[in-house]
This record gives C-alpha cells, structure tokens and sequence, in this order.
C-alpha cells in the first residue's frame, strides 16, 4: 500500500470502514511507515479529545413521567389522544384560545337557526304567490302595448311598464297552465325559485326600462321618481335574496345577472322623491350602456 | 415488507415470557411495547435517553429544547413502533426519529441567533488572552471549546460529525439515519472533522500536530 492510498482512507480505517483484507494491509503499512503512523497517531489523539466531550446533560425524571403520561394506553384515559374530540377539547383548553373559540361555535350555531327559519318562513310565502296570481282576472289574449311616452310616466315613469310586464308575467303563467304538455322549463320557470326569480327580473327589467325611456326635458326642474325609487328598494332587497339563493344553488349565471342589477337598483333607490333631471339622466345613461335590459329580456 | 412477526413468536403463550434479563434485548422490548407492555417502552427508554438526548443537544445546542425534543422523540417512537421493521436496529430508528424531531425544531427557529461563523469571537475566543494547550484546559473548558466548534458546523456536517465520532455509528446506520448517500455522509464526514481540527488547533498543545 502506498502512503496516498494510506491518507485517503485513514479515516475509514479508523472507523473500522475497512474490510479484513484492506485492515489488514492498512495495518501492515502503518507499521512500516513512520510518517502514515504519526497521521494516525494525531486522528487517534483527535478522537481522544472528542470522547473527553461531555455534554453534562441529565435526565431529569419529569420526563418520563410526561411521556408515560402522553403514552398511556387508551384505557386509562376517557378519550383518545388522537382523537377528533379530544383535539377539539384541547382547543378549548388552552385559555387564549377558549373564549373565542366558544364565541365562535355559538355565532355559528346562531347564524345556522336563523338561516333554518328563514328557508322555513320563505318557501311557504312563494307556494301562496304561485297560486294566487293566476285567481287574478287576466286577459288571456296579448294586450295592446301602453304607450310609454304619454304625459304621465314623467310623474310615475314605471307604472304602464309595470302594467304590461305583470301581464306578460300572468300570460306565461296562463300558458303554462293551459299548456300541460309543455316542459315548463321552455320557459325559464322550473322551480318556484326560478318563478320568484323571473318575476324579479321581469319586474327590474320594467323598471329600467321606464327609467331607459324617460323623456328628460331640461326645463323642468324636478321628475317625481318616489314610486320609481321605492320599487327599486323592494327589488333591491328581492335581488340580494335572491342573487345569494342563486350563488347557494351554484346558479352563476343568474347570480351574476343579479349582481349586475343591483348598483342601478341602489342609485335608483337612493334617488331624492323629487330629482332633478340630470340625476334621472345619469341612471338612464348606465342602463343604455350597460345594456342591461337586452340582458334581462335574454334571460 | 416485512414487519415484526409478532404472531410467529408467540411470546403471549409462553408462561412467563417476559420475564429475566434475555427478553431484555431491543428487539424483545420492541415486541413488548407492540404487544401494549408499558414497562418495555420505560426499559427503552432508560437504555436510550441518554444518547438520544446527547444526540439531539449537539443538534439544538439548547438544553431545555433538547429535553422537550427527547420527550417528542419518544412520544412518536411509541406511536410507530409497531410498524418498525424488524431489521432496523433500535438505536438506529430512534436516532432517525430524533433527527426528524430536531430538525423540524431548527427549521422553525431562527437560525441567525444560533449560526456561529469561524471568526466570531466566542468560537475562538474561550479564554481571555492566548489559547491554552488542551492538556491544561479544565473539562468545562473543553466541553465549550467542542460545543462552540460543533455549533458553528452545518446541520449536515454536524449531524454525521455526531453519529460517528459521539455515537459510534457505522456509516451505514448514518446513511440509514440521514438519508444520505454513502459518499455524501463522507464528504460531509471529511470536511467536518476538518474543521473541528481547525478550531480546535490553536488550543491543541505539543503532540496534537494537525
């Protein structure tokens, strides 16, 4: 063996890394090499040096006992360690985290009863809705359109509108009654949600669309828009409802259609009873822009 | 994979199984603990402790953390020993644990505190004036000297450092320890007793040429 080779794997002969036969040779080279046995000699005293390490580490006695503790057998103790519960109840045991903790399941507990009373108390109402329109008498044949640009939609601009689309709605239910053999799904109009829901629309679309037609003169000083505005409230208040229900029953198309109407039904509704006719203007112009209506006729 | 042939053994059919000092090597108290026989895991422990809390102390260089890290190494050993392989030496999976255990510890502390570079004084510096030899230096003193050197090594290079020279494993168990390759650990193995040569030579006295 050479004194390189020796070098190279001193420390795995030292280590006792080596096989029998390369030991063996190792140990042969050293004892004829006075300068691979001095190499030797400094790791041997470097080793020594390191075994005189002591950590002056004891083990105290509490630790046993805490790990005998959060090891012992299931059946020494009420719960599992591992389990749900007990995680859940050790959450409430740490003392910052107890109070909120406890705030927090109550809240929710609170907000799931309202939620349950609310669907209790809401589904009823849309079943009476649903039978007691058609008792109402309604002309089964197409009305003739009202015209919308008379003197009187200037003071109340949404009730001819109003008018022909709670025909229109009452037509579409006339035929759905009339029309057995007919999915009502052609329609729009599969559940009563959907029902609310087009009646909504068709009730908003109104609206914008005697708020889009408005003839603004600039003489005159004020528009008488208080029907107009508490319409917008009611449906404003329908929208949020009803775009919620929507997002609920993953029904995005509807809930974004919603929540494009509902800054128009806010500025509507935040409107003065009595406004002046640029503010009226500034609503009409986003309706024609957005387009909103054509929207809502396509739905 | 093979698992603790617990059933093959049939220790629970054998009047007195457990008892005298045979049924004592690791892999018999490994048995125990699978078969739900407390004192075993105690016995383990008082045959491990002390290596693995050495072992994790050169890791942490922090006393109490070492003391809670052991508590966790031995908490998670009595949670999978049962799935521990026959094969894998006791000392050897306990080990691996620890330095899981430890290291997940140094992860989540800041280790800008704890990084000690070559030319920081408090390496060097464990006297007040010159070093002395190491011959004269009292225990305590050494003690410091070795901790700080090893501190200021990397995790990697500190953890074989300690497997080998502190605890005596082969380089297989470190491989098997730290996941390793067999020609990383020596490297690693290589350069850190170099640099512990390095920070210890100035205290080394006549005899200790490196």
């Amino acid at each position: 063996m050479k004194c390189e080779s020796c070098q190279e794997a001193l420390e795995e002969y030292l280590d006792g890394e080596l096989g029998d036969r390369e030991a063996r040779e190792f140990a042969a080279h050293l004892a004829a090499c006075s300068s691979c046995a001095a190499e030797s000699a400094t790791f041997g005293a470097e080793q020594d040096l390191f075994s005189r390490y002591d950590r002056d580490l004891a083990i105290p006695s509490s630790l046993w006992e805490q790990i005998a503790e959060r090891t012992a057998p299931p059946a020494m103790r009420p719960v599992s360690e591992n389990g749900f519960g007990a995680r859940l109840v050790a959450l409430f045991r740490v003392q910052s985290f107890a109070f909120s903790f406890s705030t927090a399941a109550v809240l929710i507990v609170f907000a799931l009863v309202i939620y349950a009373v609310y669907f209790k108390t809401r589904k009823p109402k849309a079943v009476v809705a649903e039978t007691a329109i058609p008792q109402e008498s309604i002309p089964k044949e197409q009305p003739a359109p009202v015209p919308s640009s008379s003197a009187e939609p200037q003071k109340h601009i949404a009730l001819s509108n109003q008018k022909s689309v709670r025909r229109k709605l009452h037509a579409v239910k006339a035929i759905n009654i009339e029309q057995s053999d007919v999915l009502s799904s052609d329609f729009g109009v599969q559940d009563i949600d959907d029902q609310e829901t087009a009646k909504h629309i068709e009730q908003t679309q109104n609206l914008l669309q005697s708020i889009r037609n408005v003839k603004l003169n600039d003489n005159d000083l004020e528009i008488d828009v208080s029907y107009d505005k508490a319409l917008s409230r009611r449906l404003l208040n329908e929208n949020i409802v009803l775009r919620r229900d929507a997002e609920m029953k993953a029904k995005y198309p509807t809930k974004m259609l919603l929540s494009d109407l509902e800054p128009l039904l806010i500025d509507i509704a935040n409107l003065p009873d009595q406004a002046k006719p640029e503010e009226v203007r500034v609503i009409k112009d986003r309706v024609q822009k957005t387009e909103i209506v054509a929207a809502l006729i396509g739905y | 994979m093979k698992r603790l042939a617990l059933d093959e053994l049939n220790l629970e059919a054998q009047p007195g199984a457990f008892a005298g000092t045979l049924m004592n090597s690791s892999r018999d108290l490994v048995i125990r603990v699978c078969q739900g026989d407390q004192e075993a895991f105690r016995l383990i422990f008082d045959r491990y402790s002390r290596p693995v809390i050495g072992f994790i102390y050169d890791m942490v260089s922090d006393r109490e953390l070492a003391e809670e890290l052991t508590q966790e190494t031995f908490v998670r050993a009595f949670r999978a020993i049962h799935r521990m392989k026959p094969e894998t030496k006791l000392s050897t999976w306990l080990f691996g644990i620890a330095r899981n255990v430890a290291r997940e510890s140094l992860r989540a502390r800041t280790r800008a505190n704890m990084q000690v570079t070559l030319e920081h004084e408090s390496v060097m510096d464990v006297s007040d004036q010159e070093p002395v030899p190491v011959d004269r230096l009292l225990s305590k003193e050494l003690n410091e000297l070795i901790r700080r050197a090893l501190e200021a090594l990397d995790d990697d290079k500190r953890l074989v450092f300690t497997l080998k020279v502190f605890h005596q494993c082969s380089y297989e168990e470190i491989a098997e320890i730290t996941g390793f390759s067999l020609a990383k650990l020596k490297t690693d193995l290589h350069r850190a007793r170099a640099e512990m040569r390095r920070r210890i030579q100035p205290y080394a006295g006549v005899g200790y040429e490196v």
